[in-house]
């Protein structure tokens, strides 16, 4: 049961988006020009520079990773019309559980033992999204309030246990303990740091996909999002479809969590997740909210990301160019006049 | 100062100044809730205030012009927020997003531009914030004297905002019509007026209020510090909705959360328990008043 | 010379429906005028240009014998002219005086509220025009007739002549439209001028003194409301005469299907309870219909037999079973059918296509390991959409369909398994008359297949038409079940329906005189 679209709205829709690229995009360049003594070459690297080798490209594949599965849980919870504002803390947390469970483990089969830190990832940060849609199923707690406020405790209690009971005392780094080599995951496209979660990423945007249009949870998941009334008087159990999507967008956090310190770092390092929340957020307005769409959505933020990285390490400018990039496109992405422009000129 | 008086109670004195931008973000958000948007850009806001304040105070050796352009600037990034969500018809809460996006990577962009460095930048040559000056028998009254008195001046320039607000709110047409446009905006147009004025005035109102938080987070340290708003903005939004969109609500579960955060500074000293727990309380306290408080208002409408 | 003249106004809206069709209208000063039409007829579309809400695509308007362009509401207010809306434009939270005066608040010291001056000229307004509203009142405290006072006074302190009331009479009892037509009256006296638009013929005769009838966006007649009657404006309205009359089953053809026993719902703060003590049985085979005014309890009955709402005392049986409490997906599997009166939010997901509508009760029929059987979905609800004659097809936004369609696909839901128990509310309310047909035919297969049917409706004349036993309720309680035999008069209904007559009244039946 596909959401079929007739062909005009999905051009409106791409024609909308593409003047969000381009005027995003272009005020990008104006404040290179400002800001940078060289901006010839800012420019060069900010657009270009990810593609210039090996290194560049497959990191910014790599960083897509995460924001896929951030993306992923943000469409869930958005499709069910429940807001899940803690994927910060939940993505965070995930990663430490998988660090959590690999130091546990005894040095053992390097696949059971990675996919057992993957599952500590899924079930901590599930359950800490599904506390929130529980309250708000219980007791009609506001589960946005309550998620971001969870999400900015677990915060801190991450970086406790890393500057705590698990921090590496023999370097300097606020990070944990490294996990065994053998739960690391294999590297695909070296000298980058792109590894197997890649394809992870891509199979897991396919399953979310199949579950929401294909499965009848799926199906009676979306009837909650779009008008709860009308899915309780057709019988569904609403107060269900208030926790599982939370649940579910946790638990996709947390793996994307457990996959950046598998694949990428080896260990919980300060902050290595953060920003990934709330990227996942603009991840899925740009797909609106379509699993599949989440993919190239989170190739774009990827790419402003290795555009920045590359144009600081190229030339004068520094990193948060690329926060300054992503809010021109997030003030845009929603903006329906830019659709409508789109829309009125064929109309005429 | 505080213990200045054998009754003095650091506590309480230190929770007043903590709760002091809370109060202002909240306040100023009150304005965009009532009016019916939802904003979230408090904490870019804020960030906004702090840094071109203390800047522009250093710059022109002028405390008070600082903290006016300081204001002023975090009133164009609300125009901007505004109008992108008004006019170009954006999704509310996204724009509020970026607004703190931008408030954040602009301030370090902006930081490295202009003092080479993204970390803490010191500006040792800015004076401290005047206290209000008041006769010594009024600080010694027990307790009372204590919480009430030795504050700097933006303090009680809160206070007064506060009062002005209510008033603002409750008793002129402009408070009437913004109440009207949040609880039924079709009437509002019905009768010729347009929402979007006194939701922009909302949004602009935030930005003084945020703005003059942020300045005295800056002003009061002599020094930015990346992301100083660190999570203000966010918890005066939980204060508007903890106290029911009122400006006294809004003043007590501001100086609820003073005083969490003021005990949990005590408690860093004096009690063992590791800083990021201490640092986690706040958020943890407001969650549990907010399940406790769905549980009491379900239980309420159940009879 | 006419007071009000609109000449050739015509109105396309975006979705290419032609709402005006270069429609000519007058009114003279100080007469009452009703304009009258079917759904969908344009009515309202000519009345929000003349308001200003909308603007028309061609055609002028001429107040007094001048041009004039009313390019907002705000224009419209200055020339005098004021509206009543059909679903009113108050602010609930705020005061009577907040809502008349929010926009023209009068000042005191330039930058206050001076609320006594406003309570003052309110105060004037209220008692030279014979109302009574406390100023200070909070709105949602009002009844629904006093709302309506408030919009009127609304438009009177803005020194309105010409009034234009959108179905005044439909959210009204029936003491309460005597009081708005008092009203009325007085305001002509008073030298305003009124426009009417209205639906309901029995009103247009009692209150207008000029007609005009509309019928699918163009002016169809305009006559002396002295010179013609309730059959010919229903011919000019509709091109021919419509009766609903209904082949009656005789009786009863079984066992009780659901039985409401002593059933009661209190909510906590309302001293009155919604449903006080309802008794009430629908036999398979029977229609059984539920009359009474809205805001009486009809709601409330439709909620609870849905499972939907629990009740706070009593019992539910269904086919001598305690139904109650059990949830809404548990009914339907004990063969229960829901038309709900809320066809947009409740009945409907606007937003999915007509097929994920349709499936919302029974997509766990078409499972296979969790997943959903796409061919046999759509093999359902081709087969659904054909025999229901849906336009739009499967695919279709349900949102863009018409009202009758929308029904339709509700329809086509709930009867597409065999149900024992079909609950019904307001279904035709909307309808034009080849929709309403439809859904009285279908109705009446159910009961042919064995049914149970609990019809609930406030429009009279189709349960008249359809029901083979007739419940009133007033108050929340049932106050009269009777069955429905030929001398059984509408009048007699009304008064049943306005507490007048009390079958089950705690002190015995019982006939009260016209009440104050």
């Amino acid at each position: 049961m596909r959401e079929k679209r007739n062909l005009g709205e999905l051009f409106a829709g791409f024609t909308g988006l593409a003047f969000t690229l381009l005027l995003s995009f272009g005020l990008v360049i104006g404040l290179i020009f400002i800001l940078s003594r060289a901006p010839g070459r800012t420019i060069y690297y900010f657009f270009v520079g990810a593609f210039t080798n090996k290194y560049y490209l497959g990191n910014m594949l790599n960083v897509a990773v995460p924001l896929i599965f951030t993306g992923l849980g943000i469409s869930v919870a958005f499709k069910s019309s429940v807001f899940n504002l803690g994927g910060e803390g939940q993505i965070y947390a995930g990663g430490l559980a998988a660090t959590a469970v690999c130091l546990a483990l005894p040095a053992a089969n390097g696949f059971l033992g990675g996919l057992t830190a993957l599952a500590g990832a899924v079930v901590l940060s599930g359950g800490i999204a599904g506390l929130s849609g529980f309250f708000r199923m219980k007791w009609n707690t506001d589960e946005m309030i309550s998620s971001f406020l969870l999400s900015s405790a677990v915060v801190l209690v991450v970086n406790y246990f890393i500057t705590g009971p698990l921090d590496d005392p023999k370097n300097n780094l606020l990070a944990t303990l490294a996990i065994g080599p053998q739960y690391g995951l294999m590297r695909i496209f070296p000298p980058s740091k792109l590894n197997v979660s890649a394809f992870f990423a891509l199979a897991a945007a396919l399953l979310v996909f199949l579950f929401m249009y294909r499965s009848h949870a799926g199906y009676e998941m979306r009837m909650c999002g779009l008008n709860r009334e009308f899915s309780r008087y057709g019988g569904i159990n609403v107060s269900k479809y208030l926790v599982l999507p939370m649940i579910m967008s946790g638990a996709l956090h947390g793996l994307g969590g457990g996959l950046m310190v598998l694949g990428t770092y080896g260990a919980t390092i300060e902050g290595y997740s953060f920003g990934m929340g709330w990227n996942g957020i603009a991840v899925a307005l740009i797909a609106k909210n379509n699993p599949l769409g989440v993919i190239p959505a989170a190739f774009l933020f990827a790419y402003l990301d290795a555009g920045a990285k590359a144009a600081m390490l190229n030339s004068d400018v520094t990193f948060e160019i690329a926060a300054i990039a992503q809010s021109f496109i997030f003030y845009f992405v929603t903006a329906q006049a830019l659709y409508g422009l789109a829309r009125k000129r064929r109309r005429a | 100062m505080t213990g200045n008086s054998p009754f003095s109670i650091p506590l309480i004195h230190n929770a007043v100044d903590i709760m002091t931008p809370f109060l202002l973000a909240g306040i100023g958000g009150l304005f965009t809730e009532l009016a019916g948007m939802l904003n979230i850009a408090l904490e870019g806001l804020i960030l906004t205030g702090a840094f071109f304040s203390i800047v522009f105070a250093a710059a022109t050796g002028n405390l008070l012009l600082g903290i006016l352009l300081g204001i002023l600037c975090a009133m164009a990034l609300a125009w901007m927020f505004g109008a992108v969500t008004l006019y170009m018809r954006a999704n509310v809460f996204i724009t509020g997003l970026a607004t703190n996006l931008f408030a954040s990577g602009f301030t370090i962009v902006l930081a490295f531009q202009l003092f080479k460095t993204k970390g803490v930048i010191q500006f040792p040559g800015i004076p401290k914030l005047p206290a209000l000056v008041v006769p010594p028998f009024l600080q010694r009254i027990p307790v009372v004297g204590d919480v009430l008195f030795g504050h700097n001046v933006i303090v009680y320039v809160t206070w007064a905002i506060v009062l002005l607000s209510a008033l603002v709110i409750y008793r002129t047409p402009f408070g009437l019509r913004l109440r009207g446009t949040g609880l039924k905006a079709e009437t509002i147009v019905s009768l010729g007026l347009n929402p979007r004025r006194y939701q922009m005035a909302g949004i602009l109102i935030s930005g003084l209020t945020c703005g003059l938080a942020g300045a005295m987070l800056t002003i009061e340290l002599a020094a930015f510090v990346p992301e100083i708003s660190s999570g203000r903005g966010w918890i005066a939004l939980v204060a508007i909705y903890l106290g029911n969109k009122t400006p006294w609500g809004i003043f007590i579960a501001s100086f609820v959360f003073g005083m969490a955060e003021s005990f949990s500074n005590y408690a860093q000293g004096a009690i063992k328990v590791p800083v990021d727990f201490i640092l986690a309380l706040p958020y943890v306290i407001t969650v549990v008043a907010m399940i406790l408080y769905s549980i009491f208002r379900h239980f309420r409408a159940r009879g | 010379m006419p007071y009000l003249e609109m000449k050739g106004i015509s109105k396309l809206y975006p979705n290419d429906l032609l709402a005006n069709d270069a429609i000519d209208f007058s009114v003279e000063k100080n007469e009452i005028h009703a304009i009258v039409g079917e759904n969908g007829a344009g009515k309202t579309t000519l009345m929000k240009i003349l308001y200003g809400l909308e603007q028309p695509d061609a055609g002028s308007i001429l107040l007094g014998g001048n041009p004039v362009t009313i390019r907002s509401p705000l224009d419209a207010r200055r020339l005098g002219i004021g509206m009543v809306h059909q679903h009113f434009k108050l602010i609930p939270e705020f005061s009577v005086a907040e809502n008349v005066v929010l926009g023209i608040e009068p000042r005191k010291n330039l930058l206050f509220v001076d609320r006594n001056a406003a309570a003052e000229r309110i105060s004037e307004v209220i008692t030279s025009h014979g109302f009574s509203i406390d100023p200070r009142a909070r709105v949602l405290n009002l009844t629904v007739g006093q709302m309506q006072q408030v919009e009127i006074v609304k438009m009177l302190y803005r020194k309105a002549d010409l009034l234009i009331l959108d179905e005044p009479t439909s959210v009204l009892t029936e003491q309460e439209i005597r009081k708005l037509f008092e009203t009325l009256r007085s305001l002509q006296k008073n030298g305003k001028t009124c426009i009417i638009i209205t639906h309901k013929l029995q009103e247009v005769m009692e209150i207008s003194d000029r007609v005009t009838v509309m019928r699918k966006g163009k002016v169809v007649a305009v006559r002396q409301t002295a010179e013609v009657d309730k059959a010919e404006l229903s011919r000019l309205m509709v091109g021919k005469s419509v009766l609903f009359q209904f082949e009656r089953a005789k009786k009863a053809c079984g066992d009780p299907v659901l039985e409401l026993v002593d059933v009661s719902l209190k909510q906590r703060g309302r001293d009155r309870a919604l449903l006080d003590g309802i008794n009430l049985t629908v036999r398979s085979c029977e229609i059984v219909g539920v009359a009474g005014v809205s805001g009486n309890g009809l709601g409330e009955l439709e909620d609870v037999v849905a499972g939907l709402r629990r009740i706070t005392g009593g019992r539910i049986l269904h086919n001598g079973e305690d139904i109650a409490g059990l949830s809404p997906a548990t009914l339907r599997e004990r063969g229960f059918a829901y038309v709900p009166a809320d066809r947009l939010r409740r009945g409907s997901s606007l937003q999915s296509t007509v097929t994920e509508n349709m499936i919302v009760t029974s997509h766990h029929r078409f499972l296979r390991a969790g997943f959903l059987k796409g061919g046999k979905i759509q093999q359902f609800a081709e087969r659904l959409t054909k025999s229901f004659s849906i336009d739009g097809g499967p695919r279709a936004p349900v949102g863009t369909l018409s009202g009758g369609n929308i029904q339709k696909v509700i329809l086509a839901r709930e009867l597409a398994s065999a149900s024992n128990l079909v609950i019904v509310s307001e279904p035709t309310w909307g309808l034009d008359v080849a929709s309403s047909q439809f859904v009285y035919e279908k109705i009446l297969e159910m009961r042919k297949a064995g049914a149970g049917i609990l019809f609930i409706s406030s429009n009279l004349d189709e349960i008249l038409g359809i029901a083979d036993t007739i419940a009133v309720m007033y108050r929340g309680r049932v106050v009269a079940f009777l069955p429905n035999v030929p001398d059984l008069s509408k009048e007699r209904i009304g008064e049943y329906m306005l507490g007048l007559r009390d079958d089950f009244a705690p002190e015995g039946p019982q006939r009260k005189g016209p009440q104050p």
